[in-house]
């Protein structure tokens, strides 16, 4: 336990000194303010753009608050997930292959405590980088289009951070079981990707799939309220969260640290 | 007493054996070297032994008793040591004193104290990225330090550094063997000679001669016959070489090293033929061979 700590001090300490935390919470503030101020100013966009043919005739209502969130955290889910797992695709190959996670772990520390800490630092940073983006895109939607509750907003930032969390999860296990960081960032942009789009085409036959939530997340905006299918895709999320760190921790425990 | 004791210790990769079954004792305050060459499986040996591989066959005995975990009692230098650059060494020597469950006020007591051991007081506070590889050995050798292990396992402490280097290394290292057990891995067969009570050679994961570094010298002590000559005089060494008293004859260039039984007969014969042969020669040297040539012999075979 000690260890942990002294390992999860040394990741956030890590990500001070290198900025992290710092330009992934901005990169989140950017993609979702961008959302409500370029849904306001669609009009002026178009017309800049050269505008519309003459004669042509298009409504063009307004979106609601809700949709804006949406769209802000579907930005979230493309660009955001993508920044996520670039940063963090290295955090334990490239200490296995610099050689200090020898230096590491010649001490006595414990292999779940390492990867734990890992863990525990990727889901701070991700938590950190989401609630000040999303807070930030709730305020300017509130600002320019219309006022979204509190609790909404609330809830489905616990409901998406539960998908964001299980992607970095998958991060730290591609790191640990692969060599070079860029097969790490496409084995886990790979799998994100066809958890999705399986999940969207097939729908009916994957609603325990971790990719659901963000469905979960718009419903959850839109109606205030959950789906029945909501418990069994939150649970399964969380199982398969557990299992990868076990699998991760296991498999790390009998990796070699050869230089 | 004894603190180490490995018996068979064998790792496998696939079809090939890295390490091939060895058997050896470490006693306490001892200063062993492990000598071999590269691939000769010192560093999976030293691995192994500090917990960072796992054996495919043997056992490691600690004082005695199997442990699961030997990391507390070990001290680690990798071969390349390698640090988190953006930590200043102080930083990363609390760090690591943490790691081995000391509490932050005594790991920033012994970390000072430890700075100023391997002398880098002056560069605490700078970031480990601009430190020079003297220093990060230092910095290395302090961290193998930090939580007082019982038996401290240094892999070629010496041989990535240059002379001023390679020399405070040594000299630390002779401080440190004051208190500690030190098990070190070399191919500079000097300063294995010049710290060592006790040496280890490997040759292909197997532990070739072991034992008192004066005895096995001593053991494998064999008087030479070193003459240097202005011309390669090959027919006459091939002549001489099936004389009875030669046990071998190596020869470098215009150098012949002839291994003899008895130093003073044989050099007289040798001399003698020399003379009658007209044969010029630079140098006639009698010697006894060293533990170079006793690894030569071993890694040769």
């Amino acid at each position: 336990m000690t260890q942990w700590r002294v390992l999860y001090r040394k990741e956030l300490l890590e990500m001070i000194r290198n900025y992290k935390v710092m330009w992934i919470p901005l990169v989140f503030m950017l993609l979702g303010v961008m959302q409500p101020i370029s849904s306001y100013y669609m009009p002026e966009i178009l017309d800049n753009f050269g505008g519309l043919p003459e004669g042509a005739i298009i409504e063009m209502p307004l979106p609601t608050g809700a949709e804006v969130l949406m769209g802000v955290l579907s930005n979230y889910g493309m660009l955001g997930v993508l920044i996520l797992v670039l940063s963090a695709m290295g955090i334990v190959s490239a200490e296995k292959q610099s050689g200090v996670l020898g230096t590491v772990m010649s001490k006595p520390v414990p292999h779940s405590s390492y990867i734990l800490s890992k863990w525990a630092g990727l889901v701070t940073i991700t938590l950190l980088s989401l609630f000040i983006g999303y807070i930030a895109s709730w305020y300017y939607t509130n600002l320019l289009i219309e006022s979204v509750t509190a609790e909404r907003v609330f809830q489905s930032f616990a409901i998406y951070s539960i998908w964001l969390i299980f992607v970095v999860t998958l991060t730290l296990f591609f790191s640990t079981v692969m060599k070079g960081n860029g097969s790490v960032a496409f084995m886990t942009i790979l799998i994100v990707a066809v958890l999705s789009t399986v999940t969207s085409i097939m729908e009916n036959k994957m609603k325990w799939s971790p990719a659901t939530l963000t469905n979960h997340t718009g419903y959850l905006l839109q109606s205030g309220e959950l789906q029945s299918s909501f418990l069994p895709a939150f649970l399964n999320t969380i199982a398969l969260i557990i299992l990868v760190l076990f699998f991760t921790i296991q498999i790390f425990k009998h990796k070699e640290f050869r230089e | 007493m004894e603190l180490l004791n490995v018996t068979d210790l064998g790792k496998r990769y696939g079809e090939a054996n890295a390490v091939n079954g060895v058997t050896f004792q470490i006693e306490e305050g001892k200063c062993v070297s492990l000598l071999g060459a590269n691939g000769a499986g010192k560093t999976t040996t030293l691995k192994m032994l500090s917990g960072l591989l796992e054996p495919t066959s043997g056992n490691i005995y600690f004082q005695g008793t199997k442990h699961k975990d030997l990391r507390r009692f070990i001290g680690y230098l990798p071969q390349y040591p390698s640090f988190f650059n953006w930590m200043s060494g102080k930083e990363f020597l609390i760090f690591a004193a943490e790691l081995a469950n000391i509490n932050r006020k005594d790991a920033v007591k012994r970390s000072e104290e430890l700075l100023e051991r391997v002398g880098l007081s002056d560069a605490k506070k700078r970031k480990i990225g601009g430190y020079s590889g003297g220093m990060k050995q230092r910095l290395g050798i302090a961290q193998a330090l930090i939580h007082r292990p019982k038996l401290l396992i240094l892999d070629e402490p010496v041989s990535a550094l240059d002379p001023l280097g390679r020399r405070e290394v040594l000299d630390m290292m002779r401080e440190i063997k004051k208190e500690t057990t030190i098990l070190f891995s070399t191919h500079v067969l000097h300063d294995a000679q010049e710290i060592s009570d006790d040496i280890l050679i490997m040759n292909d994961g197997e532990i070739a001669i072991s034992g008192q570094l004066e005895t096995v010298i001593k053991q494998y002590q064999q008087p030479i016959i070193r003459i240097e000559f202005i011309s390669e005089p090959y027919e006459w060494l091939k002549n001489i070489e099936t004389q009875s008293f030669v046990s071998e004859i190596a020869i470098q260039g215009n150098v012949a090293k002839i291994g003899v039984t008895d130093i003073e007969n044989d050099s007289q014969t040798l001399l003698k033929e020399i003379v009658e042969q007209r044969i010029s020669i630079r140098k006639f040297e009698l010697e006894q061979t060293t533990l170079e040539d006793l690894f030569m012999k071993v890694v040769k075979a």
